[in-house]
């Protein structure tokens, strides 16, 4: 994944403005113009990066498991001509490892295609309003191919072919009744399981401005939620346990651990011809734990742990010690005076690395998510690697506690991860030791953002629809199709003049609520 | 939040809203000077936000020195979607501040120096940045873009096609896809050039990068001899970005080739005025030759030489533009001198070709030839190439090879160029008839 502190969108009203100031402020050209051969350079590529996992005992039906992988961070709502397509170039991957040994053991592999009926005589979604999949109105639609590849038996099956994708929300005036759009795509899996595939509201949520403020020494600024607003492209599979735990048997052996990848097609330049020119595949994005490049990978390695597979973890000393010796305890001692717990920190090992277990050292005296714990489990092949571990026998619980395991409540992350659990907060918590020593009372308030600006919902897949209404209003309004560039797009300082006015009328909203006395969360 | 701290951001927010409104007001008054607006390209959304967040994140916090990298690296690309150089300083400013900050091992910053040393044309530079990000990002994609484009432009084939490999092996996607094409097409491999914009277009989200594959694969085809595959990539593009200046003058160019001068001639009329760079007045200038305007043309040639002193003034210099411009007027030895310029420093196979034609418009035939020798050394099926080898052949009085190359030009593209494939047809009838 691009790290979440990058890739965060910063309170648009105050990035805007400085923008538009800097454009304003442009004097006349210098040096080279450049030339039209220059290719992009550091050109995004969202469709495929992993932003969050999330692997949980069903709450409705606690036999089964369910996982949920999401992509393509920062999804504006409204975002035309093309809204947001899987790539088809593309395999999107969960994995299970059940054995411990850091090598995927299952991979359920969402592989999509398009078919786009637009033609050369219009770059719309749809044509008039679209009341079901089907609808001929609908002229971008994905579909998928969901298999299981067995990597012991070496054997690939087929779960689902032609898995309809629910059509990114165009808006309320195009597609009246998106529930109806979105149940009719959640699709039966073989097995007594399902699936679904398609846009949902983001449903991480955390101030990603304190990572920005702990590296930077100030813990003034929170309480807002970085990605309210915005939506992502979700893959959620739920299955029965027996399903994804070893030898079957999820009695014997609970433990899974699980991470999303993607993997593209890449192209070779060496050995040039026609039918050469399809080069390997490519790991692009790796996702397990949350945070996992804000806490555990250091900033030079970001594009090479992307890269890396969960067996190659230990390999990488950078990254190993940047787990026994964490930077973000030693940089909250030099501002807050709170001490830093003691190195190496094998608490942290067990948290990110091996699983809770008290079979790889005394660090936590408790054992709960490592294969270690599996009674089929050789601990000879045993591997440490980055994953996101869940123990499946635990019941789900009727009062989930949002700090998880940290608050008491054995159902949530580190074990798993739910989609309410509070991953920042037990993150910060955790690198401060509080797997040992307990919640670190004068960061108890963490980043101020406890819950989802949205309620999940109760049954599979749990997410929530895709946000419906423009993050940044000020520049696309109302609900129907508004594609980029579309003619008479503004000129720079017509857009800064309406964001201008826009702020003004924002900051005499605030003052006003204010006034009245509403929190007003997302200043 | 206090309610105090509530108070003074609602006010903040308020005095920013007005600040805003002021500038936005004399920024829409007419400016002081007659320099035409040269921003383009009105949907760069991904690119505007990584730029505001980036400048959020510096207001908050100014000692850092990653972000200050991202916000250079990101002026540059700024620049390349607009055409706009003024990014460039502002580049350098966010660029040098960073390295100010972390002296030592800072690879984004490198990276982005690279890229903005590329997109100066100092390629020695950027190689030479590229080569020290490398030491610190081994495993980065971007640094593989900036060495792969500083080697392909110092003629150095060997160490581009290794960049590129690293770069497509590390991130296959639009930035890597786009650079496998030129890779390509550079070494005569049409199809697999098309095949690798197809596969950028299918990658590419932001509306920029999409009319640049667009743009790609127009040209792709135009300079295939596909007119009509052209006209149909260019106006996909337009689809996507209504005013994206490559694009209107891909649509210019099929208009020409399809013999509508004059909506030719209004297309760059309209782009001059859009974007005063070298390369469309340039064109412009020739198509007005065509049509037998030769006054206009003398004024987008004026043109140009203003951009160039405004370039030299700021210390940089495009000598491959500048002997192209001058062979197109007939200036045969300022045509040379700037090839032989550029030759000092770099030496790949475009600056052969431009080398050749200037000795060929010389009267130096036989030294001609070795650089057209030169300029197909990695196979490149360019008709231009072609006519320039032909036309040397001609005066060195080797007929029958002359015919086959100019035959070869004509068949790759009928439309290279509105005046010399004239000139081509012309010099074939001559030599067939002699012959």
């Amino acid at each position: 994944m691009l790290s979440r502190r990058r890739a965060a969108v910063a309170l648009v009203a105050v990035g805007s403005t400085v923008l538009a100031t800097a454009l304003v402020g442009l004097s006349s050209g210098s040096a080279v113009a450049s030339s039209h051969r220059e290719a992009p350079l550091i050109s995004s590529d969202p469709p495929v990066d992993n932003t969050d996992v999330y692997a949980f005992v069903s709450p409705d039906r606690p036999d089964t498991v369910t996982l949920i992988a999401n992509w393509f961070p920062f999804e504006e709502p409204n975002g035309g001509p093309t809204f947001y397509p899987w790539a088809t170039d593309a395999h999107y991957d969960i994995n299970i490892d059940n054995d411990g040994d850091a090598k995927a053991d299952l991979t359920y592999r969402w592989d999509f295609r398009t078919d786009d009926r637009r033609g050369n005589a219009t770059f719309l979604y749809n044509d008039g309003q679209v009341t079901s999949l089907d609808d001929p109105n609908l002229l971008f639609r994905q579909f998928y191919t969901l298999s299981l590849l067995n990597r012991d038996s070496g054997s690939t099956a087929t779960l689902v072919s032609n898995g309809k994708v629910v059509p990114s929300r165009v808006g309320n005036g195009s597609m009246p009744d998106y529930w109806q759009l979105r149940d009719q795509s959640i699709t039966a899996v073989p097995g007594g399981g399902q699936t679904f595939a398609g846009q949902s509201e983001d449903p991480f949520f955390l101030d990603l401005r304190v990572f920005d403020l702990l590296y930077g020494g100030n813990l003034s600024e929170v309480g807002q939620d970085t990605v309210a607003g915005y939506n992502v492209n979700t893959v959620a599979l739920q299955v029965p346990k027996s399903a994804l735990t070893l030898n079957g048997n999820a009695t014997r052996n609970p433990v899974v651990g699980v991470w999303s990848d993607t993997e593209r097609f890449s192209l070779t330049v060496r050995s040039p011809g026609s039918q050469q020119s399809s080069g390997a595949k490519v790991q692009v994005s790796r996702l397990g734990n949350p945070l996992v490049n804000e806490v555990v990978v250091p900033a030079g390695l970001k594009d090479r742990f992307n890269s890396m597979l969960p067996e190659q973890d230990g390999t990488v000393p950078a990254l190993v010690n940047r787990v026994t010796n964490p930077e973000l305890p030693v940089l909250i001692q030099r501002i807050y005076g709170i001490p830093a717990p003691p190195t190496p920190r094998n608490d942290l090992v067990e948290i990110f690395l091996t699983g809770i277990t008290t079979k790889s050292g005394p660090a936590i005296s408790l054992d709960l998510n490592s294969q270690l714990n599996n009674a089929d489990v050789d601990p000879a092949r045993f591997v440490p690697s980055e994953q996101l571990r869940l123990n499946t026998s635990i019941p789900p619980t009727a009062n989930p506690n949002r700090l998880g395991v940290l608050g008491g409540d054995l159902q949530g992350f580190p074990n798993g991860r739910r989609l309410a659990d509070d991953a920042l907060d037990i993150s910060l918590q955790a690198v401060e030791g509080a797997a040992v020593s307990g919640i670190v009372a004068p960061l108890a308030a963490g980043d101020q953002v406890d819950r989802n600006n949205v309620p999940f919902g109760s049954v599979f897949p749990y997410i929530t629809l895709p946000n419906n209404t423009a993050v940044n209003r000020t520049l696309f309004d109302g609900d129907t199709v508004a594609p980029f560039g579309w003619p008479n797009f503004p000129t720079m300082p017509t857009l800064t003049g309406l964001l201008a006015v826009a702020l003004i009328g924002s900051g005499v909203v605030l003052f006003r609520r204010q006034s009245r006395g509403i929190a007003w969360q997302t200043a | 939040m206090s309610a105090r701290s509530a108070r003074a951001r609602a006010l903040l927010v308020v005095g920013l809203g007005v600040g805003l409104l002021v500038l936005s007001v004399a920024a829409l008054l007419p400016p002081a000077t007659s320099t035409p607006a040269t921003v383009a390209g009105g949907s760069t959304s991904t690119l505007d936000r990584r730029i505001s967040a980036a400048q959020a994140r510096l207001a908050r916090q100014e000692q850092d020195p990653r972000t200050w990298a991202e916000l250079g690296a990101a002026y540059v690309e700024k620049a390349r979607i607009t055409a706009n150089p003024a990014y460039y300083p502002k580049a350098e400013g966010a660029l040098r501040k960073s390295l100010a900050q972390q002296p030592d091992g800072n690879g984004p910053a490198l990276t982005g120096m690279g890229a903005l040393a590329n997109a100066r044309h100092d390629f020695a530079a950027a190689r030479s940045f590229g080569e020290q990000a490398r030491e610190v990002l081994p495993d980065t994609a971007e640094v593989y873009g900036v060495l792969t484009d500083a080697y392909t432009q110092l003629g150095d084939t060997e160490a581009a096609t290794a960049a590129l490999q690293r770069m497509l092996e590390l991130k296959p996607g639009v930035s890597s896809f786009t650079r496998a094409a030129y890779e390509f097409e550079l070494h005569g491999n049409v199809d697999d050039a098309r095949h690798a914009l197809d596969r950028a277009l299918a990658d590419a989200i932001d509306p920029a990068d999409i009319a640049f594959c667009r743009y790609r694969l127009g040209e792709l085809a135009f300079d295939n001899g596909d007119i009509d595959a052209a006209g149909r990539h260019y106006e996909a593009g337009l689809l996507v970005v209504p005013e994206d200046p490559p694009l209107l003058q891909g649509r210019a160019k099929v208009a020409a080739a399809r013999g509508h001068t004059e909506e030719a001639l209004a297309g760059y009329r309209d782009l001059v005025s859009r974007l005063p760079n070298t390369q469309y007045p340039q064109e412009y200038a020739l198509l007005l030759t065509f049509a037998g305007e030769p006054e206009n043309a003398e004024r987008q040639y004026a043109l140009i030489e203003q951009q160039e002193q405004l370039q030299a003034a700021s210390g940089a210099t495009d000598d491959l533009a500048a002997s192209l411009v001058a062979a197109d007027r007939g200036d045969a030895g300022q045509a040379l001198e700037r090839a032989q310029a550029e030759w000092s420093r770099r030496q790949p196979v475009f600056v052969a070709d431009a080398l050749a034609w200037a000795l060929h418009l010389s009267g130096r035939d036989v030294e001609a030839l070795t650089y057209a020798d030169h300029a197909a050394g990695t196979g490149w099926r360019n008709a231009t190439f072609f006519y320039h080898r032909g036309m040397i052949l001609a005066g060195l009085g080797r007929d029958a090879e002359a015919v086959t190359a100019l035959t070869e030009a004509l068949r790759i593209n009928p439309h290279f160029s509105p005046v010399e494939a004239r000139t081509a047809r012309a010099t074939l009838a001559n030599l067939r008839g002699a012959g």
